[in-house]
Parts: structure tokens; C-alpha cells; sequence
């Protein structure tokens, strides 16, 4: 190659590289646009179009419904009459107030939010503070609920917290008396934690990881106590991902629905369980609306929340962490009341998280009159070797899941961080366009799967063709467009700490914006990358919503939805046997990929 | 997601309580086949062979060979063989197919008649939803037949689409004349019932005695002892409120239903949900079918927990039903599978892999059937045009009070 020739492959590889960034952010916006605005926007438009024209009568209904608003239903029906309502209701002594289904929901959603944190954050400071072994492992299986099917969960929690479930058996073997949780909110409540505290924990644990010793260290020579070391110092450096934490949980639980639906059942019925049931019934225009207002409650959060985390970025990451205590140091450990109540709280733990889980795999090995039977696990054997036509063998839901689950990777990683990028650098705007590239997780999932159904799987007329998106492609873009959120919610703040004036540097010394990135951020921001990764893997493999209704045909269904349509065999009788046995399988080969995930990753760990 | 998606919710007019004119009064005489007449005259003989044939005993997979095979011919002679080969495409739930259910049973039993027919399912997600969709947003149908409709799904179709999604077919079926006459829940004939299963109560006789009335529901002996399922998504909740409507009347129900709430009951999303906390202890009686002995009867199994109560002496019928889509490409091979499905044989193999009620007129799945599967005294349903006009207001008012309480 000649001297020009090289000079010419050095300026397509400068022009490549400072395109990358450029085209990457097209190419992200693309995808959103392609596979969740257009669906999404085709669905919602229903709640402000009618017969061809704008109106705001179907969201005016809704407001003004006291069955949606309690309430507050005067508030959009008669405005004027609510400062006389007011009184008379505080004449009449402060009586209860009713505030209609969305009430309800974010009155569930506050519980769930709460819960979540109790029982998460303690969680959080023993991996963070203490060494013991298995330390490690426990970090990585705080994700596991995250795939873990809800069908599957309300399972075990049956199993588990039921009226003969293993809790009542515990309690009366000890002499209490027994509880009855189920088709309550407290079970309602108890689930979400179930769901939602290992996030807290996760987000938390990542945060008190990266608190730089020095910073701790200098405010205990100062003079500090360690209460107050921990408010003015380490506190603050967890409140953005304790917020995070909150936020998510509040958003994923007020636009809970699987679990209503199991624990619950239509008296506790939250918005999104109201809102599936009018597209059941094809009341499409109300459902539009319900999830209409539902998404600008939750995208309003979030931009909220994403102004709050921008000013509270601060310097984090670069030292080195504090070491961890020990946990067991023999009778030590028996005398430190922070010790104890860190065992204590193990035990919780254990009800709450290994009970319902150990419940379902004890489920899938006994029979319908309690003896052991392995007759589910021969049954799922027979499936894979059936030939009948519309068998739902398990083996290739097992590798459909794994493949979708990788390619989710390549494509919602490098989503996440372009995102990301945007956030944190993005100049003026940047909150906005950040809210509107994290809107998947804002958007309830069943406006997503009815929007994809009519728009890409039914297929769209453009130019005459009509383009047709279905089976795996579809099914992996729904997925990653689900799991960016979670890359960009774990590198941003990651980005966000890392010191600006390296970057300078590396760009006053000629580097383009995308090699920065790649050669300097990202080996800095490793772990985050890999802990949003594994959120994305989770994200694919738990999915079942989007990708039952995408996976039509028998080659692309995954491990959840086995699972489901094995709930609807009966070739041996009504049981949920067959089930458990595949959420069984579901359980052993998502642990196992997060394992190795985290060894993997470990390399990179700071 | 449930395990009896198949048993459907119904409405026809069935023999003691409500009577549709329209519809049953065209089938009234039906049994005698007078209404092959309607149908093509080269059909004449496919009767007597079916009827001849079928040997109504579960399980003959070998025999259905016989069944039909004239059928082909004669009907092979008026439209031209070319046309019965190739694919069908049936669109159904996906518990009807799958290893030893009767849509793999019906499959290969079709096809081993058919020789070059291939039978292919599609099980959408969200049921006759999907095909409402694509034909709203003029997308292609690309299904043939719809096996699995209620009444309340073909009262949605005809609410939300000016144009017919499905086909008359009882014209032009042989055997659709016998059909029970009151299973036939469409007056338009479009939907053919295959089977039908009654929805009853399932209780535990060692723990409540059985009661006898929807009054006797709402004492205090029964408080927090009844599970049901969420009408708006489920066929068997669905079927309990019509019931209620039925023996309250439709001013009366919702009064009813409070004081239900308000003796403690339990309204669960679906019949797997509800009937898995039914055996897990969480309430001594549950909603679900009168075929429950069916799926339980065993030497090691306590039936005092499958007992099946008949309140005011009545159930309520579900017919599932078929019907052969307006735009099928195939529709003459779809309509020799809808005969096909009528025949004694598969009629006899549906209802024991499905755990229903055959639809046809003195078919005998199997004394073992016969011994477990229990009718109510009085079988009750609601009428295409009765729900047409009300279901979807019952429903939702039922609804709010619930989510409301």
C-alpha cells in the first residue's frame, strides 16, 4: 500500500470513528422509532382521535369518572364546586376519602415502594460492608427475580405464604397462630418486595462500593463520628441510586399486573389490570387513554427524577473502596447487635426470597398427594421427544431463550451506552431527550404488545409493500428495546463521575468523542457496563408479554412462555406440575448464566 | 394461563329457560337431516356413511379412516379434488393442540382420511381478538377455520366489524343438523358447536355442606368459602355472573354480588389461579365444571373434594363452537374438516381428550365418561341475542363493583 493509500485508509478510519457516535445515536433513535414510538404512538393516538378527529373527550371521561378518580372526579366534571366540597368535607370531620382506581394504584405502588426499601436496603450494606463467603454469588442471584415469571412467583408465594403453605406449617409447628395473607394487599405488597428489593439492593450495593475510603477516612480523622461520617459523606453518594431504585420500583408497580392478577384478583385490581381487561375487550379507545395517563404520570417521574440525578452527579469513583469487614468473627459475631440484626434479617430473607422459590421446585417433585414424583420432569422429557404438531418441546425454549438473550446483548448494550453518552454530555435538552430515550420503561407493557401486534405483526402498508415483522427479529427488538433502560441507568451515573478533565485531555490531544469513549470511559465504567448487561440478559429472559404475543409460530417461543402453555396442558390432569418443573429448569439455567456472567465480568471489576 | 381456555362461554337457547326463536326454531326439526337438502345434493349419501361409520367408542383413532373417505369422493365429484388438497390453516387455542389433545388427535385422523391435506394450527395469543384486529386494520386473515368461539366472542366480532369475519356454514354441513338443538348458540349458523361443558360448583363435602341456592352463597355459614373467576377475561367467572343474572335477574344482580363481595368472596383472574387455590385449602368451594370427576376419579384420591353442586338445580351450558373464516382460500377443505368434526368418531375423541360434553345427538364417549361427567337437572345459558344487546354492560358494571368494593 502506497503512501496515499495508507492516508487514505487514516481518514476513513478517522471519518468511521467520528461518525460512530453520531450514527449510533441515529441508529438508536431508529429502533425506538421503529419498534416502540411508531407501535406505541399507534396505539395511544386512540385515546385522543375520534372518528378522524383531535377530541379529549375519552380522556375527559376517564377524568371525570369517580370510578377512575374517586374524588377527584370533581376536579374535571365542575371545578367550581370543589372549594364547597372541600368544606363540607372538612364540617363533616375529615370522613375517608375515595380515590378511585388510579388512587388505589399508587396508593399500592407507595406501599410496594416502601417494602421494597425496607427490605432492600439492609441487604445492600451487608454485601457492601461485610466479606463472608458467598458474597459474591449473592450479589449476582440479587437479579434473579428480575426473570423470574410472575405465574411462576404467585406459584411459590401460593405454596409459600398460602393457608397449608409452608409458613402456616412453620408457625404452627411452632405453636403461633396461622396467617392468612393471600387475596390481600399486604401479598400484593409483599410480592413486589419480592421483585423489587433485590433492585434496591443491587443499585445500592454498586453505589457503597464505589464511595471513595479516602473521603470516609478523612472525615473520621476530622473529627467525625461514624454516624455522622456515614450522613454527610456516604449517604449522599447512595441517595441517586437509592432514588433510582425508588423510582423504578414505584413506576414497575404502579404498572403492576401479572402479579394483581394471581395474588390479588379483580378486588384489588390496579390500573393496568383494568386497562388489559378493556383491550380484551376491545374497548380500545379507553384503554389508549387509561395508558395515556398512566405513561405521563410515569414519564413525568422520570424526567423529575432525571433533573434531580443530573445536579446530584458529583465527583464518585477513582479511589479506592473501603475494605469490608469480616462477618463471622466467632463470638464476636453473637455480641454485635449490627451482626445480629443482619442475621436476623437473613432469616427474613429466607422466607421471603428462598421460601416461595424452594416452594415451586418442591411443587415440581411432588405429587398430587404429597408423595415424590418425578413424573413432571418425565413429562417434560416426553415433550422433547413428542412429535405431535404444536408440542412445546423445552429444550428449544431453553436455547430460543439463551440465543434471544445474547442478541438482546448486542443490540441493547450498545443502545444503552449511546444513551447514556447523551445524557451525560448532551448539553441542554439532554434531560428531555434522555426522558424520551427512557420512555420504554415508563410505557405499560400491554399498550407495547397491542401496539406491536398492529403495527409490525399484522405488518404496515408503506409504499404499496407491506412490511411484515414477526418471529425472532421482533422478538429481540422488543427485548432490547425493554432492557436499554437498564444499561443507560447503570452506565450513566457511572459516566457521570468520571473526571472531566481526563477526557479533555484525551480530546485536546486529538482524540475523536467515540475513541475517548471506548478507549478511556468505558474500561472505567466496566462493572456498570457489566451490571447493565446482566439487567438486559434478565430483562430477555424473563419477558413473556410482548414475546408471547410476537411468538406465534413454534420456533420462537422461550422458557416463560413453555412454562405457560405447559400451565394449559392436561395431559396429566389439572396440575401446575408440568409448570414448575420448567420454572424449575427456567430457575437452574438463568442462575447458572448469571454466575458465569459474573465470573466472567469479574476480570473487569475495579 | 388457564387451563380450560376450550370451555367457553355460551349463549344459545337451550331447552328450559331461554328460547331463541330465530335459530332454534330453523333447527327444531333438525335430527332428520332434512336440512341436507339445503347443502348440495351430491352430499346426499355422506350422512348415512358418517352415521353408519361411527362407532362412538373413545380412542379409535384406526377406525376413522372409515368415516369419511366416501365423503371425499362425493363431494371430490361436484368441486374438484384440487381444491380438498393442500393446507388448512386452523386458528385455535394452544391448548387444543400439542402432544394427545384432540387438535393433534383431529389432525392426524383428518389428514390420514385426506390424503395430501396437511392440517397447520395457529394459536394467537389473544384468541378471535387477533383475526377482529387484522380485519380492522385490513390486514390478511390467513387462517382457515376457527375452532374455540362462544357467544360472547361471535357478539364481539359482529359489534366491532361491519363486515362478516366468518362464513354461514350450517347450510352446507351434512351433519350440522345433529347438533343438540340447544347448543346452537349463532341464529346466523355461522359457529357449528363441536362440545359444550356445564359450569357448576366444585366443593369439598368434608369441609361445608353443600348448598343448594345462589341465596344460600350469601349466609354467614358460607362466609369466605367461595373462589370464582374474574368475568371479564375468564369463561368459566363469565358464565357464574350470567348464571346470577339468570336466577337474579339482570335489576337484581348487582344487589346479589355486593352482598357476595360482602360475604367474603373471592374473585381470582382465571380458573387455573382459582382452582389451584381451591386445592390448596384456600376456600372449601370453587367455581369450575361439572366434567371435574373426569380429570379426579382414581383409587387413591379423596372425591370428597370433587363433589360438583348444581345450585337451584341448574348449570350453565357452554358450547365451543367452530366456524369457517369469510375469506378462507380453502374453504372447501375447511368444510369437510367442520364435517369431519361432527362425526361420532371425533366427536367421541373430542370430548374425552377435551374432558367435554360431545355436541352431536346420542354420542357415548365411554362409560367411564358416562360414569364421571355430571349434566345439571336444568341447564341454563343465555341466548346470541340476548347477550348481543346486554353482555357487554353486565360485564363491566359487574366489574366496577368488584374493583369498586
Amino acid at each position: 500500500m502506497g503512501e496515499a493509500g495508507r492516508g487514505r485508509v487514516t481518514t476513513l478510519r478517522r471519518w468511521t470513528s467520528r461518525l460512530a457516535l453520531p450514527a449510533g445515536f441515529a441508529l438508536t433513535l431508529a429502533i425506538l422509532i421503529a419498534i416502540f414510538y411508531y407501535p406505541v404512538g399507534s396505539v395511544l393516538a386512540e385515546a385522543v382521535v375520534r372518528g378522524g378527529r383531535l377530541t379529549v373527550a375519552p380522556l375527559a371521561d376517564v377524568l371525570a369518572d369517580p370510578f377512575y378518580t374517586g374524588v377527584a372526579h370533581h376536579l374535571f366534571d365542575d371545578p367550581t364546586s370543589v372549594p364547597a366540597g372541600v368544606l363540607a368535607w372538612m364540617r363533616a370531620g375529615f370522613p375517608s376519602v375515595e380515590f378511585g382506581l388510579f388512587g388505589f394504584t399508587a396508593n399500592q405502588a407507595l406501599l410496594s415502594t416502601v417494602a421494597s426499601v425496607v427490605v432492600g436496603l439492609p441487604g445492600a450494606y451487608l454485601l457492601a460492608r461485610y466479606e463472608f463467603r458467598g458474597r459474591r454469588a449473592l450479589r449476582s442471584l440479587t437479579i434473579l427475580p428480575f426473570v423470574l415469571p410472575s405465574i411462576m412467583v404467585a406459584v411459590g408465594f401460593l405454596a409459600m405464604f398460602g393457608q397449608t403453605g409452608v409458613l402456616n406449617d412453620v408457625l404452627g409447628a411452632l405453636g403461633l397462630g396461622e396467617v392468612n395473607l393471600l387475596f390481600t394487599l399486604e401479598a400484593i405488597v409483599l410480592a413486589h418486595a419480592f421483585y423489587n428489593a433485590p433492585l434496591v439492593t443491587r443499585l445500592v450495593t454498586a453505589a457503597w462500593e464505589t464511595v471513595d475510603a479516602r473521603r470516609v477516612e478523612t472525615a473520621r480523622a476530622l473529627g467525625a463520628s461514624p454516624l455522622r461520617a456515614f450522613r454527610d459523606v456516604v449517604a449522599p453518594q447512595l441517595l441517586p441510586a437509592l432514588l433510582t431504585a425508588a423510582l423504578l420500583t414505584f413506576v414497575f408497580t404502579f404498572l403492576s399486573f401479572p402479579i394483581v392478577l394471581a395474588l390479588g384478583g379483580l378486588r384489588l385490581a390496579t390500573v393496568e389490570v383494568w386497562l388489559y381487561a378493556r383491550v380484551q375487550d376491545l374497548a380500545l379507545a379507553e384503554a389508549a387513554t387509561l395508558g395515556a395517563i398512566e405513561t405521563t404520570l410515569s414519564l413525568g417521574l422520570t424526567y423529575l427524577y432525571l433533573r434531580y440525578e443530573a445536579r446530584q452527579t458529583s465527583a464518585r469513583g477513582g479511589g479506592a473502596s473501603r475494605p469490608r469487614q469480616v462477618f463471622v468473627q466467632g463470638w464476636r459475631t453473637l455480641r454485635d447487635p449490627v451482626r445480629m440484626g443482619l442475621g436476623i434479617y437473613g432469616v427474613g430473607i429466607l422466607v421471603l426470597f428462598v421460601g416461595p422459590l424452594a416452594s415451586m421446585v418442591l411443587e415440581s417433585v411432588t405429587g398430587p398427594n404429597g408423595g415424590f414424583t418425578t413424573a413432571y420432569y418425565e413429562f417434560l422429557v416426553r415433550q422433547q421427544a413428542a412429535t405431535g404438531t404444536g408440542t412445546v418441546r423445552p429444550l428449544p425454549a431453553i436455547t430460543n431463550s439463551l440465543t434471544f438473550g445474547f442478541s438482546t446483548l448486542i443490540l441493547a448494550v450498545p443502545m444503552g451506552i449511546v444513551v447514556s453518552v447523551v445524557a451525560v454530555r448532551g448539553g441542554a435538552g439532554s434531560r428531555l431527550a434522555e426522558t424520551i430515550m427512557t420512555a420504554p420503561l415508563a410505557v405499560s407493557g400491554v399498550v407495547v404488545g397491542l401496539g406491536l401486534l398492529q403495527t409490525l405483526v399484522f405488518g404496515t402498508e408503506i409504499l404499496g409493500h407491506r412490511i411484515v415483522v414477526g418471529g425472532a427479529v421482533a422478538v429481540v427488538a422488543a427485548h432490547a428495546v425493554a432492557a436499554y433502560p437498564f444499561v443507560t441507568r447503570n452506565v450513566t451515573p457511572a459516566l457521570g463521575g468520571l473526571d472531566t478533565q481526563l477526557l479533555d485531555a484525551a480530546r485536546s490531544l486529538g482524540a475523536s468523542r467515540f475513541r475517548v469513549l471506548l478507549d478511556i470511559e468505558l474500561p472505567l465504567v466496566a462493572a456498570a457496563v457489566l451490571a447493565g448487561s446482566a439487567f438486559a440478559f434478565a430483562i430477555s429472559i424473563g419477558e413473556f408479554d410482548t414475546t408471547v404475543l410476537l411468538a406465534e409460530g413454534v420456533s420462537s417461543y422461550t422458557m416463560p412462555v413453555a412454562l405457560e402453555r405447559y400451565i394449559g396442558n392436561r395431559s396429566l390432569g389439572p396440575s401446575l406440575g408440568p409448570a414448575t418443573a420448567m420454572g424449575t429448569v427456567l430457575l437452574a439455567v438463568t442462575a447458572a448464566s448469571f454466575l458465569v456472567i459474573e465470573r466472567l465480568g469479574g476480570r473487569w471489576e475495579p | 394461563m388457564q387451563r380450560r381456555r376450550f370451555i367457553r362461554r355460551a349463549g344459545a337457547g337451550v331447552a328450559g329457560l331461554t328460547l331463541l326463536a330465530g335459530c332454534t326454531g330453523s333447527n327444531d326439526g333438525g335430527g332428520s337431516g332434512q336440512n341436507a337438502s339445503n347443502s348440495s345434493a351430491t352430499n346426499g349419501s355422506t350422512e348415512s356413511n358418517g352415521t353408519s361409520s361411527g362407532n362412538g367408542t373413545a380412542g379409535g383413532d384406526g377406525t376413522a379412516g372409515g368415516n369419511g373417505t366416501s365423503a371425499t369422493n362425493e363431494t371430490g365429484a361436484t368441486t374438484g379434488s384440487a381444491s380438498a388438497s393442500g393446507t388448512l390453516t386452523v386458528a385455535t387455542y394452544s391448548s387444543f393442540t400439542g402432544e394427545d389433545t384432540a387438535g393433534n388427535w383431529l389432525k392426524s385422523a383428518f389428514e390420514a382420511e385426506h390424503s395430501g391435506t396437511t392440517v397447520e394450527f395457529v394459536t394467537p395469543e389473544n384468541g378471535v381478538n387477533q383475526y377482529i384486529q387484522r380485519a380492522k386494520q385490513g390486514a390478511p386473515i390467513d387462517a382457515d377455520v376457527y375452532v374455540g368461539l362462544n357467544a360472547s366472542d361471535l357478539v364481539r366480532v359482529s359489534q366491532q366489524l361491519d363486515t362478516s369475519l366468518f362464513q354461514t356454514a350450517a347450510d352446507s354441513l351434512d351433519r350440522a343438523d345433529t347438533v343438540k338443538d340447544e347448543l346452537n348458540v349463532d341464529p346466523n349458523g355461522r359457529a357449528i358447536p363441536y362440545d359444550t361443558g356445564y359450569i357448576s360448583l366444585v366443593y369439598n363435602e368434608d369441609e361445608v355442606e353443600e348448598p343448594q341456592t345462589f341465596a344460600s352463597l350469601l349466609e354467614s355459614r358460607y362466609e369466605g368459602d367461595l373462589i370464582t373467576q374474574n368475568a371479564q377475561q375468564s369463561d368459566p367467572g363469565r358464565a357464574f355472573l350470567l348464571w346470577s343474572i339468570i336466577t337474579q335477574g339482570e335489576d337484581g344482580y348487582l344487589d346479589y354480588w355486593e352482598q357476595l363481595l360482602g360475604n367474603g368472596v373471592s374473585v381470582l383472574s382465571d380458573w387455573e389461579p382459582a382452582y389451584q387455590a381451591y386445592m390448596d385449602g384456600e376456600a372449601p368451594m370453587v367455581v369450575s365444571y361439572s366434567t371435574d370427576q373426569v380429570f379426579y376419579h382414581g383409587p387413591d384420591v379423596n372425591m370428597a373434594k370433587h363433589q360438583i353442586g348444581f345450585l337451584n338445580d341448574q348449570g350453565y351450558a357452554n358450547p365451543e363452537t367452530m366456524a369457517l373464516f369469510a375469506d378462507s382460500e380453502n374453504a372447501e377443505l375447511g368444510r369437510r374438516f367442520m364435517e369431519f368434526v361432527l362425526t361420532e368418531n371425533a366427536q367421541s375423541n373430542i370430548a374425552v381428550k377435551n374432558v367435554q360434553f360431545p355436541a352431536v345427538k346420542g354420542v357415548t364417549p365411554s362409560d367411564e365418561f358416562a360414569k364421571y361427567a355430571k349434566e345439571p337437572p336444568e341447564p341454563v345459558t343465555f341466548s346470541y341475542d340476548e347477550l348481543a344487546g346486554s353482555v357487554g354492560t353486565w360485564v363491566e358494571e359487574w366489574a366496577r363493583l368488584v374493583a369498586g368494593a
